[in-house]
């Protein structure tokens, strides 16, 4: 159990997780290693190939879907450069093999938008000329980078929406596996519930996926028979969002915008975009400028809430984002105190947790149940 | 008493996807043909079944189209099987790659997309209202009670109270014998084996207009291999059948709902309970009830397949 809850949001390999190199700047969250290596040569766009290895199939209206249309983003802004991608790539050999491929096929940057370790690391570490990018991942090296989304400030912001939407108090959250984007997702949503509603709970239910549609839609008609009135989780499809329409609940998402499979029932979603940033990073590879960063997109700069749901009160919706607005000012929601399932006290009163330590938080607060066995 | 007949509510729609393709399953058995292509099957079902309600906005139609492919499908899996004689378990592995590999490639343009028109709780008047029984028995869509109440029982009724139903058993315990008695092996043989493909797209086509409803690649996630398996646990008969498929959802739902009011067991004892559920009950009767053994067991010539000449 304590193994599993250090891994992270999509991996169960990147065991030998080493912490973040260089200097965390504040409020941003990006981590620039001090590496002293040069950066890698410039490479003229018409020769440049980019690649990609997805987790998923890029039509999952989820994670996947969002990498893909940062890809296009990609080829709209350098429209004479080779994309290239390859789908559902799995956790095993399998892995290495496909990213060996691109760098054979002349990939100039690879990105791989799940953890994949170790499989990733020796592919890197043997073709030094080649830019290497993990999503969630923890370990950076001269040739990679690894790169993330601060989705606990947004699951905050819905979170306050939830809580005044609800009318038990009692919050339902669909989870996947008990890793850290699990842990942050349900105690910010929580957090954020509990700024408006102190009685407000969060039960979790584990299904071992991140994506079973049957599994999901069981889940949320298990929370909902229990008495929650809105749903959260962090699935790559709409089935919970299915259940909560069919049975007059709310649901917040993940990912994208899905508010078509349950237009009454959508509150907001945890939109990431991750565009701008795989621009940016293609154009430093480009130009000659890229060294390997360490970068958690910020909210409004890679992640965000979705524009609210249509049966989401104007007062409602008002108080969120004047949460968001806080947020967006410098405040930090993740003061102490905080203490944990079993009441021991965390975070102590005025401290404030650090990315970082959001980004690989891996126990639950006080209110959520269901992760911590 | 909410929350036990919401339960038995999920078993019942979660169980009939697991149902119907193992009654299919049950039919190419009997018959002596092992079809490991249900999960291809099913994914199939699934995506023809939303791209006809996409086209034209009515379920049943959705589920005749996919019925229809499973037939063909299923055909040609015959045709390999049983006319060409190729080895049945290379033949269903193959249409389980082509099956989830073609629907996902069909797939792509309808991922994504909710399913305009599904099968909807049909209300009974005073059943429907009942304080109990009404939400776990009467408040179904139209294909619980096909899969559950009427298919097992019909073909229960046609597989052991019919001549037809004890050829069909003789050509799956001894070919060579029924063929002898004038059965026609290979008639049998290729037909049961089309229409339990058929019936395994069926459950795929539940899948996506009543159950979960939309198409996104890999919604199918193993439940036909599965269905193959709970096959085998209900002793080759179409109402055990429909019974374990029912027991496993009613299990799989009381796991989500052990998690959902915290029971103090490991979420991941509880993932394992539908398995660990269905062997138990099933197989604690058969080793310990002597008779059960032979009732329990599978076709005799189970995957083989029949040459006319070697007997």
């Amino acid at each position: 159990m304590t193994l599993i809850r250090e891994l992270s949001r999509r991996g169960f390999l990147n065991m030998g997780a080493a912490a973040g190199l260089g200097l965390m700047l504040p409020k941003t969250g990006l981590i620039r290693p001090a590496f002293a290596a040069a950066p890698l040569p410039p490479v003229a766009e018409e020769a440049a190939m980019i690649a990609w290895g997805y987790v998923g199939p890029t039509a999952d209206e989820g994670w996947t879907w969002a990498h893909d249309q940062g890809r296009l983003a990609v080829e709209k802004a350098f429209p004479k450069l080779k994309t290239s991608f390859v789908e559902s790539v799995p956790y095993s050999a399998d892995a290495s093999r496909i990213y060996r491929q691109f760098v054979a096929d002349g990939a100039n940057m690879v990105f791989a938008n799940s953890n994949y370790g170790d499989f990733l690391y020796d592919v890197a570490k043997r073709a030094p000329e080649v830019a290497f990018y993990e999503c969630d991942g923890r370990l950076a090296m001269e040739n990679l980078g690894t790169y993330y989304v601060q989705h606990w400030y947004p699951s905050y912001v819905t979170g306050v929406a939830a809580g005044l939407m609800s009318k038990t108090g009692k919050l339902g959250y669909v989870a996947s596996f008990p890793v850290p984007s699990v842990y942050s997702g349900t105690n910010a949503f929580l957090m954020g519930a509990r700024s408006v509603n102190p009685a407000a709970t969060v039960q979790a239910i584990v299904i071992n996926s991140w994506f079973d549609p049957q599994a999901a839609a069981q889940a949320g008609t298990a929370l909902l028979d229990n008495g929650c009135d809105v749903l959260f989780g962090i699935m790559d499809e709409a089935a919970y969002l299915q259940v909560a329409e069919q049975r007059g609940a709310k649901a917040v998402m993940w990912n994208t915008d899905i508010r078509r499979y349950g237009p009454s029932a959508y509150i907001s979603s945890i939109m990431v975009d991750f565009g701008p940033w795989y621009v940016e990073q293609v154009r430093r590879r480009l130009a000659g400028e890229w060294t390997p960063s360490e970068d958690i997109l910020p909210m409004a700069k890679g992640v965000d809430r979705d524009a609210w749901g249509e049966s989401v009160p104007p007062e409602v919706a008002a108080q969120a984002d004047a949460a968001r607005e806080k947020i967006l000012s410098g405040w930090s929601p993740f003061t102490g105190e905080i203490k944990d399932s079993n009441g021991a006290i965390k975070v102590a009163a005025g401290q404030t947790m650090t990315e970082r330590e959001l980004y690989e938080w891996n126990w639950s607060i006080e209110g959520v149940s269901g992760l911590d066995a | 008493m909410d929350v036990l007949a919401g339960l038995i509510q999920t078993a019942f729609l979660a169980g009939g996807v697991l149902a119907l393709a193992a009654l299919g399953e049950v039919l190419a058995e009997r018959v002596g043909v092992v079809n490991l292509g249900v999960e291809g099957l099913m994914a199939l079902g699934a995506v023809t079944a939303i791209a006809t309600v996409l086209a034209v906005p009515i379920p049943a139609l959705g589920f005749a189209a996919a019925l229809a492919v499973g037939l063909v499908v299923g055909m040609a899996f015959a045709l390999a099987t049983v006319v060409v004689r190729a080895n049945q378990v290379l033949c269903g592995l193959a249409l389980t790659l082509i099956g989830t590999g073609l629907a996902a490639t069909i797939g792509k343009a309808y991922s994504g997309m909710p399913a305009p028109a599904t099968f909807r709780p049909i209300h009974i008047p005073v059943l429907s209202d009942l304080p109990f029984l009404g939400r776990a028995l009467f408040s179904h869509n139209v294909l619980v009670y096909l899969i559950f109440f009427i298919l097992p029982v019909i073909l229960h009724g046609l597989m052991f109270r019919t001549r037809h139903g004890l050829n069909m058993r003789a050509v799956g315990e001894n070919p060579a014998a029924a063929d002898a008695a004038g059965i026609n092996v290979m008639a049998f043989r290729f037909w049961y084996t089309a229409i339990g493909a058929a019936m395994a797209a069926g459950s795929g086509a539940y899948l996506t207009l009543a159950f979960v409803p939309s198409w996104s690649e890999g919604v199918v996630a193993g439940r036909g291999w599965i269905a193959v398996a709970l096959v085998i646990f209900a002793g080759f008969r179409p109402i055990n059948a429909a019974g374990a498929a029912l027991l496993f959802g009613f299990i799989t739902a009381l796991g989500f709902v052990g998690q959902a009011r915290n029971w103090p067991i490991a979420a991941s004892i509880l993932s394992m309970l539908p398995y660990l559920g269905t062997i138990t009950l099933i197989i604690v009767p058969v080793v310990a009830v002597q008779r059960m053994r032979r009732l329990m067991a599978a076709p005799a010539a189970l995957s083989v397949p029949f040459f006319r000449d070697m007997r």
